[in-house]
């Protein structure tokens, strides 16, 4: 789009199309005193509370533990142990097939799901509030019952979802979910969704409460349709929430770990056919051998860098289009 | 059937009867299971085990009076309320002036910072308990509510510096420019401009900080010692044993516990909506 | 609300300044540091000295078992009747968590003086990290244990002994006396016995085995339970702790294919079946069989007591290298004390005390669990049957007394083989392989 950066707009009364807004960050910097004011207050918590334990963490991956006694420098062969050892080896790269998976499904069905309920409610006057309530309801509740809950929902033996099923005559379909290496991740995947839709719905709601509705008004004289609306209006200003919700659900993906936890044990059972990321990390650092604070931290640094990089080139990739739009 | 939506001809009635149906539908899989927790909740452990989907034969509320009374829920309940807000205030406070500044302006290391602070959101925090241990026991905030404040505001602080940078990055220039002709300075702009525009993303940071520091138990089982600073979540983890969990007290205690979240979230939500409204008048 | 965020503000302001200064000051991942100046009054009370004897003492006592507080407060209700100085505090953790819990509170304030430990391989990130006090040659009542049970409760770096045992348990299968009643059906004593058993409850509608594949630490139990007189029990665990042998052999690799030829008695999508789940099938009388360990003796008592149960040893398969019935168990844990307590000497004292038999007959009783305090008798039946059983033909629960001593454990090996083979992903003879390559790397033969 034939945008200029730092072009300016008048006013927002006289709503100019999307694409010429002048938005987000200013050129002029205020002065550095201004700025360590801002910044020094979260800097310096989060540093010496976050950060600080964090980094010392991921430099005892360099060091033989005994328990949590700190041995000798060992160099690089914490990492060289953790990608030999018989069968974390096997186990890594399935549970990161599986964080690959469960970031892709988990885009496709809870972040669609999140935008579609955003939009519907955003037009909807009755009931607005109320639905907004019951679809964060889930989210209210820790990880840990979740799992609980839809374990029994889902049981072979007494779950209501199969009875259902056999009820409607869908016998076939009545399988063990969370008992087959074959549904058991799908399964998971869905109810990770069911409790964490309301997530990306409430930061999509407010991406949508964020546009001015003098520009749908502009758009609707046009007389473009519901579907041109947000195709061409909102979809491209959501852009930023979008990259947010993408960034969030891959850091949060590829950390999973309570729900996984909840319904397919701390192996990933069935067969490893649950196992993640998370769940690997977790045996290592606490149903590991005396070695196993070392080992578990060579394994957090290789998440990390892994996560830090995909996330820092999907916010560079996403800032660019943004920039494209505006 | 229905009454055709004052704003259009039949069609759109048509649409939103089917809006409004997918909307309950959706609003039947979130509830349904929930409607388990509280059957269960009603129900003796002794039944769960034995018939673990299943209406109460005999309902009682003995599981809410042992869940308040095991649980010490009086006590914990303060103690989760005051470490709870304490943090989510502190960690909001910090991360809007620091989002504020990240989101709109552009200075030397800025996109450094910004990249510094969502890294903490990266690793397994649990990783840190033992160095996180440490520090906090050579600074004396072991068994202490400060302590666990403090580290919880920080947890926060990465999730909501990302949220809060990219909404203040949106808001147009123009209004910030204005008010610097009136004479306006920095703080002021921030304080009485910009953070009003964006408080539905406020409201979902709130929210979103809130309620997995509201269920942890974690780091209360770590950091705290005394019985009397726990909070409700760990008195919940009294009833998980080795083999088995009282699963009846607990439903009752999730249910006791929810509440002041949903509280909470119908506040947000009209902060929500409120903040729609600003927007179009401003 | 006001006042309290700007009290709130104030002390974050001051504690960032001092957590800048400390932060700073302090020594980059430091190991924890054994001496403590800087108490703050919060701990004040409990830092009391305890040298002189009368003085008064609280003891902090932590423990995985939240089901059991009750009980334990009664117990300890005995020993401060006692020792009028001294109040015993028992603290409870959730049981996931407890690892965690207990190896901060080692290291730092406010930790415990006396603390419930694992047993095996799970204690020896503990002694490793000098965190416990040996008691070996300061606890009288060490002597009154067997090598065996000792075991459990040593470092293996140093030979010594770190806690006092409280409880061994055992594996046999549990069944319902009124569904065997039911069909003219008594307990097995041979294989065949056994099979008959199994397909007359199956032509009956019960499921014959209650067994969960879907919680892995609860195959390696099934296995032993049922297959450790054909691998050998006691002589396949010298043979394979002095290298003779290794978990391929043959006999081991027959063990485990015994689990296949049961899996028809199993629930169906057996893998699908949580340990809640099969304990529910034999709660409500769906199950008739429940292979497991004797820790499940409260579980039934205290939710089925109208059920009328009993218990047996898996007789021997065919072609067993030992020709009798084994029933493999193993020490459950111990109680050890803090090196960094306050009261070092008066909690030495209190877990001296749990090795007395006045103990064990308590622990017993009350927590209808087997005591490891030799000569206490359970008063619960289904439980003495299982100490009959242990004391008559004992064998070592093999990959938990000698295989979890390193990563990976041979219970995690075998458990996911196990799983896998029931799906059909392996057979025994890659799942015996499977446990050997795992081990290999870190157990080596004729050391320990």
């Amino acid at each position: 789009m034939a945008a200029v950066p730092g072009d300016r707009t008048p006013s927002r009364r006289t709503a100019p199309p999307p694409s010429k807004r002048a938005r987000g960050v200013g050129s002029g910097a205020p002065p550095w005193p201004l700025i360590a004011l801002f910044l020094l207050p979260a800097f310096l918590l989060y540093t010496v509370f976050m950060i600080w334990p964090l980094f010392q963490s991921l430099y005892f991956s360099f060091f033989e533990f005994k328990g949590l006694a700190r041995g000798d420098f060992v160099g690089l062969r914490n990492f060289q142990e953790l990608l030999t050892r018989y069968p974390v080896n096997e186990q890594l790269p399935r549970a990161f097939l599986h964080n690959v998976y469960f970031f892709v499904g988990t885009m496709a069905i809870q972040n669609t799901m999140g935008l579609l309920f955003a939009r519907l409610l955003h037009g909807s006057r009755r009931g607005k509030r109320f639905f907004q309530t019951v679809y964060i309801l889930p989210y209210l509740i820790s990880a840990l019952v979740v799992g609980y809950l839809w374990s029994l929902m889902l049981n072979p033996l007494f779950g209501p979802v199969n009875q259902v099923l056999k009820a409607i005559g869908l016998e076939e379909l009545a399988l063990p979910w969370l008992g087959d290496p074959r549904t058991a991740l799908p399964a998971i995947i869905l109810v990770n969704a069911w409790q964490w839709m309301g997530f990306p719905m409430l930061l999509f709601s407010a991406g949508l409460a964020n546009i001015t509705d003098d520009l749908r008004e502009a758009a609707q004289i046009d007389g473009a349709t519901h579907w041109k609306l947000f195709r061409h209006i909102e979809l491209p200003l959501l852009l930023p929430v979008i990259g947010i919700v993408t960034v969030l659900t891959f850091i949060g993906n590829f950390n999973a770990f309570g729900i996984v936890w909840a319904m397919g044990g701390v192996n990933g059972e069935p067969a490893g056919a649950t196992d993640v990321l998370g769940l690997v990390f977790y045996r290592t650092a606490f149903r590991g051998g005396i070695d196993a604070f070392g080992l578990a931290s060579a394994l957090a640094v290789l998440m990390f860098v892994f996560i830090f990089g995909v996330s820092m080139f999907m916010l560079g990739r996403f800032r660019r289009w943004e920039e494209n739009l505006t | 059937m229905t009454r055709p939506s004052p704003s259009g001809p039949g069609r759109v009635g048509l649409t939103s009867v089917a809006v409004y149906g997918l909307l309950c539908g959706y609003a039947l899989v979130v509830l349904g299971p929930l409607l388990l927790v509280v059957s269960n909740a009603l129900r003796p452990t002794r039944e769960i085990f034995k018939n673990p989907v299943g209406l109460p034969t005999s309902p009682s509320l003995d599981s809410f009076v042992k869940a308040w009374q095991e649980a010490s829920f009086n006590v914990y309940f303060f103690n989760s309320l005051m470490i709870t807000v304490a943090s989510v205030f502190l960690a909001t406070a910090v991360a809007s002036l620091a989002g504020y500044m990240l989101g709109r302006y552009r200075f030397p290391g800025s996109h450094l910072l910004s990249a510094y602070f969502l890294a903490g959101l990266m690793l397994p925090f649990r990783l840190a308990i033992v160095p996180l241990f440490l520090l906090l026991n050579d600074m004396g905030l072991i068994d202490n509510r400060m302590g666990l404040i403090l580290v919880y505001a920080a947890t926060g602080i990465p999730f909501s510096i990302f949220i809060l940078s990219t909404f203040f990055r949106q808001l147009p220039r123009e209004l910030s420019e204005a008010a610097r002709i009136d004479g306006a300075g920095e703080l002021t702009i921030f304080a009485r401009v910009m953070l009003p525009l964006v408080r539905p993303a406020l409201a979902t940071v709130v929210v979103f900080q809130f309620v997995p520091l509201w269920n942890d138990f974690f780091f209360p089982l770590v950091l705290l010692r005394s019985t009397g600073k726990w909070t409700l979540p760990v008195g919940m983890t009294r009833f998980f044993g080795e083999f088995q969990a009282d699963w009846s007290t607990l439903f009752a205690g999730l249910i006791i516990t929810t509440l002041p979240l949903i509280l909470l979230f119908l506040l947000a939500t009209r902060q929500i909506i409120a903040g729609l409204t600003a927007g179009i008048n401003k | 609300m006001f006042h309290t965020d700007r009290r709130l503000w104030i002390a974050v302001a001051l504690t960032l300044l001092l957590a800048v200064a400390v932060g700073c000051a302090a020594p980059a991942g430091a190991p924890p540091a054994p001496e403590q100046e800087e108490a703050p009054a919060a701990a004040a009370e409990e830092a009391m000295p305890a040298a002189e004897e009368a003085e008064e003492v609280t003891l902090t006592v932590w423990s995985w078992r939240t089901e059991d507080e009750d009980a334990y407060n009664e117990i300890f209700d005995v020993y401060e009747a006692a020792n009028p100085h001294v109040t015993v505090e028992f603290v409870a953790f959730v049981a996931t968590d407890y690892n965690n819990i207990l190896a901060t509170g080692l290291t730092g304030e406010g930790g415990p003086d006396v603390a419930q430990l694992r047993a095996y391989g799970g204690l020896q990130p503990l002694v490793e990290a000098g965190q416990l006090v040996p008691l070996d040659g300061k606890v009288q009542t060490l002597d009154n244990f067997t090598p065996d049970i000792l075991k459990g409760a040593m470092g293996v770096s140093d030979g010594r002994i770190y806690g006092v045992p409280f409880g061994i348990q055992a594996l046999g299968a549990y069944y319902n006396k009124g569904i065997f009643d039911e069909l003219g059906l008594s307990a097995p004593t041979t294989w065949d016995e056994f099979m008959d058993v199994l397909e007359t409850l199956q032509e009956a509608g019960y499921i014959p085995l209650a067994v969960p594949a879907k919680d892995t630490w609860m195959l390696p139990i099934v296995h032993d339970a049922v297959g450790a007189p054909r691998y050998g029990g006691p002589e396949f665990e010298q043979k394979v702790l002095a290298g003779e042998t290794d978990f391929t052999d043959p006999d081991y690799v027959a063990s485990i294919q015994l689990i296949q030829e049961l899996q028809p008695y199993m629930p169906e999508n057996v893998v699908g079946v949580s340990y809640q789940d099969a304990r529910t099938l034999f709660l409500t009388e769906r199950a008739a069989i429940f292979i497991g360990g004797s820790f499940e003796v409260g579980f039934w008592r205290n939710e089925g007591p109208e059920l009328e149960l009993d218990a047996f040893q898996v007789p021997p398969p065919p072609n067993s290298v030992i020709d009798h019935s084994l029933t493999p168990g193993w020490m459950d844990g111990s109680y050890g004390v803090n090196a960094n307590s306050d009261a070092i000497e008066e909690a030495i004292k209190l877990v001296e005390w749990m090795g007395t038999p006045e103990f064990g007959q308590l622990f017993t009783e009350k927590i209808k669990q087997m005591s490891a305090v030799p000569g206490t008798e359970p008063t619960d039946p289904l439980l003495a049957k299982f100490a009959q059983f242990y004391a008559e033909t004992p064998t070592p629960y093999l990959l938990l007394v000698d295989f979890r001593y390193g990563d990976p454990s041979g219970t995690t090996l075998l458990g996911n083989g196990i799983q896998k083979m029931l799906l059909g992903e392996m057979t025994p003879a890659e799942v015996a392989a499977s446990l050997q390559e795992g081990i290999s790397q870190w157990f080596k033969p004729g050391g320990q």
